[in-house]
């Protein structure tokens, strides 16, 4: 007997954990990316 | 003489071990003449040959020399993060740190995932068994026998061999797939050249994303850790040796262990089941849905974004790197032999691999 409870929170959490942790990355990559600019001009 | 005959495998042969020999010719014959997957192929052919071959006792439990590379590799989970150490060290996330936003393709591209595990369990599979079959869609070797050895080992040779098998046959399946769900007018969407990306960004990518994907997935850091630290070996530039021996010693020797550890699982009572030809469809099911999935996403994005993204790149969103990326660039290529998409294709290829990790470790956490 296949716990379909279990089955969806796998799936809901497992998407939202994709999204989310690429989602952060993708906030990091452009805020390190800005945040390294000043210096590399400065060089 | 019938005392002698009885010590040899030769009266113990049974149609389970000379159709497993079929298949272990079939996979060395693959890989030799159509190069598919040889370096993995090759052993996990031998692997099934000589696990086949009665009274060899190979993978007899605490004896036998491939169960020892089975229980201390795999099972003890050394040899899929060493994998990642090796594919960490020879990854260049510059493109995707130059067009962060593939990343969201490399995520859309897990759709197929769980369109296969819900599949699976329809099919009547438990759920650690649908988790392994479903990771099948992330089109990642290492990831997909990592999940399997968890959640349900004795599925390991078939998933395995789905993984590897449906990575090498990218240029045949993905194709077909995108120019069905595609335009020629979108095929020909060219994209602006990619910004040069600096060392300290690519030293910085690799801590940032260790910490950012542990703290929200901690079931994935086996995985996740050594490819990031594989990948820092590789751009902070000091220590040549290791990155360089991560990237070619170690992951040879680790894929003969690997290939052959996976082999070794594929005796006959083993393998020759309906379940396993389950496991083939639903993993093509999974390919298939994730191939799709990463297109119609970069689709979906063309609605809002203001620079488009040519969306044969969201097929590059499985795991399967290069060769997913290299798909995108000759389809785009055939539409427009000046569209150059290959690199722009490697953003949402490397992402995959992150993004099948983290469902990996989802499924770890919860279904293990």
């Amino acid at each position: 007997m296949v716990d379909w409870d279990l089955a969806v929170r796998i799936f809901a959490f497992g998407l939202f954990a994709v999204f989310c942790s690429l989602g952060i990355l993708i906030g990091a990559i452009y805020a390190f990316g800005k945040a390294l600019k000043p210096s590399e001009k400065g060089q | 003489m019938l005392d002698l005959l009885v010590t040899t495998g030769v009266i113990h042969l049974t149609i389970g071990n000379l159709v497993m020999w079929l298949i272990a010719f079939l996979f060395i014959y693959l890989a030799i003449t159509k190069n598919y997957e040889p370096l993995l192929l090759v052993p996990i052919g031998f692997g099934i040959l000589v696990v086949n071959l009665p009274l060899t006792f190979l993978m007899r439990e605490g004896q036998g020399l491939l169960w020892k590379f089975y229980h201390y590799g795999l099972e003890w989970e050394v040899i899929p993060p060493l994998i990642f150490l090796g594919l960490g060290a020879l990854t260049d996330f510059g493109p995707m740190i130059a067009n962060p936003k593939t990343l969201i393709l490399g995520a859309g591209a897990q759709f197929g995932v769980y369109v296969s595990f819900f599949g699976a369990l329809f099919l009547g599979f438990n759920i650690p068994e649908a988790c392994s079959i479903g990771i099948i869609g992330g089109a990642d070797g290492p990831t997909t026998i990592y999940t399997t050895v968890h959640l349900a080992p004795h599925l390991l040779g078939a998933t395995a061999v789905a993984a590897y098998s449906y990575m090498s046959l990218v240029p045949i399946i993905q194709p077909l797939i995108m120019r069905l769900l595609t335009t020629e007018s979108e095929r020909k969407i060219r994209m602006r050249q990619l910004r040069p990306v600096s060392k300290r960004e690519k030293i910085l990518f690799p801590l940032v994303t260790v910490l950012v994907i542990c703290l929200i997935v901690p079931a994935s850091a086996p995985l996740m850790a050594m490819f990031m630290l594989g990948n820092l070996f590789k751009e902070c530039g000091v220590v040549k040796r290791l990155s360089d021996a991560a990237a070619n010693e170690l992951m040879n020797i680790v894929t003969i262990l690997l290939g052959i550890s996976v082999g070794a699982t594929m005796s006959a009572e083993n393998f020759l089941k309906p379940q396993v030809i389950f496991v083939f469809i639903m993993g093509l099911v999974a390919f298939a849905f994730s191939t799709a999935a990463g297109i119609m996403l970069a689709k979906f994005m063309n609605l809002f974004a203001k620079e488009k993204i040519n969306p044969l790149i969201g097929s590059a969103g499985v795991s399967a790197v290069p060769m997913a990326a290299r798909v995108s660039q000759v389809i785009g290529a055939k539409a427009d032999p000046q569209n150059f998409l290959l690199m722009h294709a490697m953003g949402p290829n490397v992402a995959g691999v992150i993004g099948t990790v983290v469902a990996a470790g989802v499924f770890l956490a919860l279904a293990g």
